[in-house]
């Protein structure tokens, strides 16, 4: 039994490092209409400015990380502007491939000025605390801690703001809500700044719990678009919760399936229930199109 | 410097077979298939072991061309219950399914390993010579390929499938069924992917799971993009200039030594970045655009 | 026809800028080396410091007259630590440069992909690879193994659990072909002695935890883990287990410790992890001389770069076998004296100028290399020597030599 708490523990932590990624995902995916690739991206170089700034200034991680914040919104509202924001009448494969070629030009700019090497937060490593065998380990504590504070925040803002308002009247029919006399430019660049900022974020969580390296992003992509897709595109509640259902899944899944097939599960998990629901576990059905 | 160009044509003519794939998936029916390189796997991998067991190689090609087609059946039948966005993603993941597999069912893959040794056509000439015979096969099956795509594109077929994509409606309005296009151009592009699998595969000689990322997809992609989807030559141009960009910068680096190795790998990809970008945003019909499309 | 002609002015187009700036003017008498290197992908750690380490080896070689009176010529490439395109860039050495070597090949997948064509085309392979299959289809000696095979590793492995008396060890391992092969070695060299392995593993790259894995292995209660992985796995791997508490040791290869790991993990994390790896030979002039060259070209220490004195002695052995072959000899020739200017039974000498020397007045020589004695076995695997390192209060130290 205790096996599987800590399994389920260390899935549930996988899962919540995943889970900013997904939200930030499923953001953009709702309003502006396209899967956003460019996002895994956006997360390494906000972990980038994040490690380097804390080395800069001896140790600051807040300080990394307001820089962080700061450097991705801007790198995420130019992407709107000078790209996505041209390619907005023009079918979402246009915006989908323009995003796969910023993620790599972002890539490249990172590994031309500083290389492959990895960087690592200096952050002070501690023991788990144990309860008869069910370890959680403070870092983690920490990072939950973190996680579900931008969640909370993203939803008040979404469901309790007008802002929040218009973003949703937005993603639900663009036309509809011109017509309304909701100027979508704003909505757009505040969506564009909130998914920098959550970018920026999921990023330097994934950076303290692994290693900074040019991949770290990209390589999230996957199982960042299986949740955001699994919870239902429009559902941002449910991006997160199916990315923290996937990571429990998989790590729940290890003493049956090992440690290779743990990482097809998320995606045939995805496709099963796509069979049964097309939209998604929390998406509603009559927003496909 | 021939035997370079001999290569380079022949990494053309597979990445070709790969796009006109795509060609047919995506410029002509509309289908957003991320999941191609899944098809060229099991092209890879189903020539070379039946090679290795010692059966003819072009009993494995034709085999590997088979089993990518049939592969593509059940993806096909997913296809036709997801909105396009989500099928990217869906079979992306079927692409990485199927690495995982090819990862650990190492009683048929060698796993990690890999399969060293593939054994290559012509091996009675010489090196030279039997490149140049396999470059004769490839561009063979390239224009076979290309013929084929010819008379389909111009077949009723072949307009049933470009209406999927401008108007299904008016595909049920004479009496088809959308869904059954899509999963045949979904197959056809598929065995496409396969055969030229199998062509990578006895070419390069050994083959590891780590040479089917998704990267292999998105180059298919570039290419595709670059060339122009819905054209037969648009695959085929766009193969030629993602081979030149990606084999060019070896050259640069002869002339420009003060650009070291890794920054070159790095304005490698940022040129590829940017072009993509540059691409969709001012010329997005590609290099040959198609006409057939307003 | 728009299909054929756009094709053809196309590769015309390749074939005119090719010709336009390809190789510059060569001598007759120039040896050329392809410096094929994982610069990027995996390998990249290690890729850049191979490539300036031949560099460095050819300017010595020609700064001491030139092998055999041929002058060194380096063409630097990237493999990608990637088949496909390490394939294309081997052909554009062999075909556009006409190198006679290629040298400094990393991965197995790499070396495994390019392989057939250097054997077609006689030319030397030189690399750091440990795939049983490439000893094996080298049948005319063109192909030099310069790190110790998983073998070796697997051996030194052994011999170190054994010596710090653990009795129950388990396995980890990265799901490569190298970790895997490594972690197999020890196995069976294990086994032989009568030991018994108490949980064995296979992890993926890339995870953002490794949580699952560790509480596996540990759940069987070893006392040591022999973890075969890179860089960054490795970091996370070993983070994690502290944070969970576990007792049991590590033991991990060279190429995924030194200073970055430390740097990583920070002192307490990385009290006591034991490390094996080949010794590179630090008295030894030979390393001194790559040191400096290393820590001229790349501004960091030679040291750590296992892969690095591995590439500088790939091209000292070589240019002492074309000295030793003269001027004339083709490659075949050539490969037939590298284990005649390596292994003992000659005079001992540490630099190519050294050894032109002895060669010269007729003695028979040994190059003892930067990254160990250079001897070759039966399968052209040179064996270096093993030793036991760890981190103790945040400083990487040797504790003894493994037999």
């Amino acid at each position: 039994m205790t096996e599987y708490i800590n399994l389920v523990i260390a899935g549930t932590v996988q899962g919540l490092v995943i889970a900013l990624a997904a939200l930030a995902i499923s953001l953009s995916f709702a309003v502006a209409r396209f899967p956003n690739a460019a996002t895994g991206d956006t997360m390494t170089v906000g972990a980038y400015v994040a490690v380097l700034v804390q080395a800069a200034t001896a140790g600051s991680l807040l300080a990394g990380s307001i820089a962080a914040i700061i450097v991705t919104t801007l790198v995420s509202v130019a992407c709107y502007f000078l790209v996505f924001k041209k390619l907005e009448r023009r079918p979402l494969v246009a915006s989908l491939i323009a995003s796969i070629g910023i993620a790599f030009f972002l890539r490249s700019m990172l590994t031309f000025f500083l290389g492959f090497e990895q960087h690592v937060f200096q952050i002070p490593i501690s023991r788990a605390l144990n309860f008869s065998g069910i370890r959680i380990i403070p870092i983690d504590l920490w990072l939950s801690g973190i996680a579900i504070l931008v969640l909370a925040a993203t939803f008040v803002l979404l469901f309790l703001t007008p802002l929040g308002r218009r973003m949703r009247a937005v993603a639900a029919d663009m036309d509809l809500a011109r017509a309304s006399g909701i100027r979508s430019g704003r909505v757009m660049i505040a969506l564009w700044a909130i998914s920098g900022v959550l970018s920026a974020v999921a990023g330097i969580m994934v950076g303290i719990k692994t290693v900074v390296t040019p991949d770290l992003g990209w390589d999230l992509l996957l199982p960042a678009f299986a949740a955001a897709i699994l919870g239902g595109i429009g559902s941002p509640g449910g991006a997160v919760l199916a990315a923290i259902l996937l990571g429990v899944a998989q790590e729940v899944s290890t003493p049956f399936v090992g440690f290779t097939y743990k990482i097809a599960l998320s995606f045939v998990a995805l496709i099963a229930v796509l069979i049964v629901r097309p939209a998604g576990l929390f998406g509603q059905p009559e927003r496909v199109r | 410097m021939l035997p370079y160009l001999v290569t380079i044509a022949i990494m053309i003519g597979i990445y070709g077979l790969l796009t006109l794939g795509l060609n047919l998936q995506y410029g002509y029916t509309g289908l957003i298939n991320f999941g191609h390189v899944a098809f060229f796997a099991i092209g890879a991998y189903t020539s070379a072991l039946i090679s290795l067991a010692g059966y003819p190689i072009a009993l494995g090609m034709a085999a590997g061309t088979v089993l990518a087609f049939l592969a593509a059946y059940p993806l096909g039948l997913l296809c036709l219950r997801l909105r396009a966005d989500y099928l990217a993603i869906v079979t992306l993941s079927f692409s990485e399914i199927i690495r995982t597999v090819l990862i650990s069912e190492e009683w048929l893959t060698e796993g990690t390993q890999g399969l060293p040794g593939i054994p290559k056509p012509f091996s009675s000439l010489s090196q030279g010579n039997a490149d140049l015979a396999y470059l004769a096969l490839v561009a063979t099956a390239m224009l076979v390929a290309i013929l084929l795509m010819w008379r389909l594109s111009h077949s009723p077929f072949g307009r049933l499938i470009r209406a999927v994509r401008d108007d299904e409606d008016a595909v049920r309005a004479v009496g088809k069924d959308p869904a059954q296009l899509k999963i045949k151009t979904l197959m056809l592009g598929a065995a496409l992917a396969g055969l030229a699998g199998a062509f990578y595969a006895h070419y390069v000689g050994y083959i590891s799971p780590d040479q089917f990322l998704p990267l292999v997809t998105f180059y298919a992609w570039i290419a595709l993009i670059m060339g122009g989807a819905g054209t037969i030559t648009g695959a085929i141009v766009g193969s030629s200039l993602l081979l030149f960009i990606l084999e060019g910068s070896r050259f640069l680096r002869d002339v420009v030594p003060f650009v070291s190795e890794v920054q070159m790998a790095s304005l490698r990809l940022a040129v590829i970045g940017l072009g993509l970008v540059l691409f969709m945003l001012y010329r997005p019909q590609g290099l040959i655009p198609d006409r057939s499309q307003s | 026809m728009t299909v054929h002609f756009r094709s053809t002015t196309l590769l015309g187009g390749i074939a005119l800028a090719a010709s336009l700036i390809a190789a510059p003017a060569i001598g007759q008498e120039a040896y050329r080396i392809g410096a094929l290197n994982p610069v990027t992908g995996a390998g990249n750690t290690y890729g850049s410091g191979m490539q300036k380490s031949i560099i460095a080896a050819a300017a010595e070689v020609n700064a001491a007259g030139g092998a055999a009176g041929r002058k060194l010529e380096v063409l630097a490439e990237d493999g990608q630590t990637s088949a496909e395109p390490a394939v294309l860039a081997a052909k554009k050495l062999i075909e556009v440069n006409k190198v006679n070597a290629i040298l400094g090949t990393w991965s197995s997948s790499v070396s495994l992909a390019i392989q057939p064509m250097t054997l077609a085309s006689n030319i030397i392979l030189m690399h750091t690879s440990s795939a049983p299959t490439l000893f094996t289809q080298n049948q005319r000696n063109l192909d030099w193994g310069f790190q110790s095979g998983s073998k070796y590793n697997g051996r030194a492995m052994a011999a170190a659990v054994k010596k710090e008396g653990f009795t129950k060890p388990a396995i980890m391992s990265f799901n490569n072909d190298a970790a895997i092969n490594n972690v197999g070695f020890f196995r069976k060299a294990w086994e032989a002695a009568g030991g018994k392995i108490v949980a064995a593993l296979t992890y993926e790259p890339k995870r953002t935890s490794y949580r699952s894995e560790l509480q596996k292995v540990l759940a069987a209660k070893p006392d040591v883990i022999a973890l075969s992985g890179y860089l960054p796995d490795t970091t996370i791997i070993l983070r994690e287990a502290y944070e969970l508490g576990a007792t049991a040791k590590f033991i991990i290869p060279d190429w995924a410790a030194g200073p970055a790991l430390l740097k990583a993990l920070g002192p307490d994390v990385s009290q006591g992890v034991l490390v094996y790896g080949t010794v590179p030979n630090i008295a030894g002039a030979a390393f001194k001389t790559y040191s400096a060259a290393y820590k001229k070209a790349l501004n960091t220490s030679g040291e750590e770069n296992v892969f690095g004195a591995q590439a500088y002695d790939m091209v000292i052995s070589l240019a002492l076998a074309i000295e030793k072959a003269g001027a004339s000899a083709d490659n075949v020739a050539i490969a037939k004296e590298i284990r005649a200017v390596s292994n003992p039974d000659g005079e001992k000498v540490t630099s190519f100028a050294e050894g032109k020397a002895a060669l010269k007045a007729g003695k028979k020589i040994n190059y003892e290399g930067a990254s160990g004695p250079l001897d070759f076995d039966e399968d052209g695997n040179a064996v270096a020597d093993f030793a036991l390192f760890t981190y103790d209060k945040g400083q990487y130290v040797k504790r003894y030599l493994l037999q």
